[in-house]
């Protein structure tokens, strides 16, 4: 990849676009690089970019010279606090697809009112790392192909990637699971930051669509959040789509905060 | 700390969490920096959190700003 773009005269900054590879582009302004740029392909397909970039002259070159190369639509991730990258992404022509929710959940039910938090009749929850893997698999599989043929993995939290076709890979070791009839109706699964032994991440709640509406995730919920907090862990994170109004009151009728958010930005 | 063509990195330890996407690192040297996570943390929802190790890229513009690129995993 040797194309290269120079634009002297524009914002006093002289600075020559260079696609050094597939999926990276330099921006390089008197010998220095003042700017690179990368693009990634999502499991489900959607390419998105990103651009680190020491002025904004440097950031809108960069964004002209990929944006001129590549397919759309296109899609990129910024925290929604950091206002100046904000504003450069949609002086680019992006706009926001979708906002995800960091939650801070507690897990003392004196706060989360979940200390009598009973299954419903004929539920049974099993504890993290008690859950059979055939069974567990089988329920993933319903799930994923459920969420496929609904709303699609591009409206799940990010941190709930798709697998490909026919793969698989679930740990029983991080899931709780609500059992019923003999087989497994939701999961949810938690796993530990490794280098915060104390903190926990609740990665996915999950229901089979024939099973929602009985309070079976709140039961899961219940079950997960108390045992952490009697192993002492005060508080969980959980990430949020804002537009799937049952997470968001699940988590928010548990007494859980919002602590920062994402944007998903694209540009169609 | 490394001197390339790509700018001055050196790494460090996550002090603060400011507001606006920022963190407060200190550097090996001592000296604290203000710093924003790079694009491809960001992408990849990579969490950066207090006592985090991390490796920044100091402006070229402004040595008191930086950039993290990456967080080591102890």
């Amino acid at each position: 990849m040797d194309s290269a773009r120079s634009t002297p005269g524009m914002d006093d900054h002289a600075v020559a676009i260079t696609r050094v590879a597939e999926t990276q582009w330099h921006a390089v302004e008197d010998d220095l690089t003042v700017g690179r740029g990368y693009t990634s392909r999502r499991p489900d397909g959607r390419m998105f970019l990103s651009i680190d970039a020491w002025h904004g002259a440097a950031f809108d070159r960069l964004a002209d010279a990929m944006l001129a190369d590549l397919p759309k639509p296109l899609y990129t991730v910024i925290d929604e606090a950091d206002l100046d990258s904000a504003v450069k992404w949609k002086r680019s022509g992006f706009t926001t697809r979708r906002r995800e929710w960091e939650y801070l959940v507690p897990t003392d039910p004196q706060i989360t009112g979940l200390g009598s938090a009973l299954p419903p009749a004929g539920v049974t929850i099993v504890a993290v790392g008690r859950a059979e893997k055939g069974p567990l698999l089988a329920l993933d599989r319903v799930i994923r192909d459920e969420v496929e043929a609904t709303v699609g993995w591009r409206e799940m939290p990010a941190e709930v990637p798709p697998h490909p076709d026919g793969v698989t890979t679930t740990d029983p070791s991080e899931y709780a699971v609500a059992a019923q009839a003999g087989e497994y109706v939701g999961l949810l699964r938690v796993t530990t930051v490794s280098r915060r032994p104390r903190c926990r991440r609740i990665r996915l709640i999950a229901i089979r669509s024939d099973r929602r509406r009985r309070g079976i995730a709140r039961a899961l919920l219940a079950h997960v959040l108390g045992s952490m907090h009697r192993c002492g862990i005060e508080t969980a994170w959980a990430d949020v789509n804002e537009s799937n109004e049952a997470a968001v009151a699940l988590f928010e009728g548990v007494g859980a905060r919002r602590a920062s958010s994402n944007l998903e930005l694209v540009l169609r | 700390m490394a001197r390339t063509s790509e700018g001055i990195e050196v790494e460090g330890t996550v002090v603060e969490c400011l507001r606006n996407a920022t963190f407060r690192v200190e550097l090996e040297n001592g000296h604290r920096v203000l710093a924003h996570i790079s694009g491809k943390i960001r992408r990849n929802y990579i969490k950066i959190l207090p006592y985090d190790r991390v490796l920044v890229e100091l402006s070229p513009y402004d040595l008191t700003r930086g950039r993290i690129l990456f967080r080591y995993r102890t």
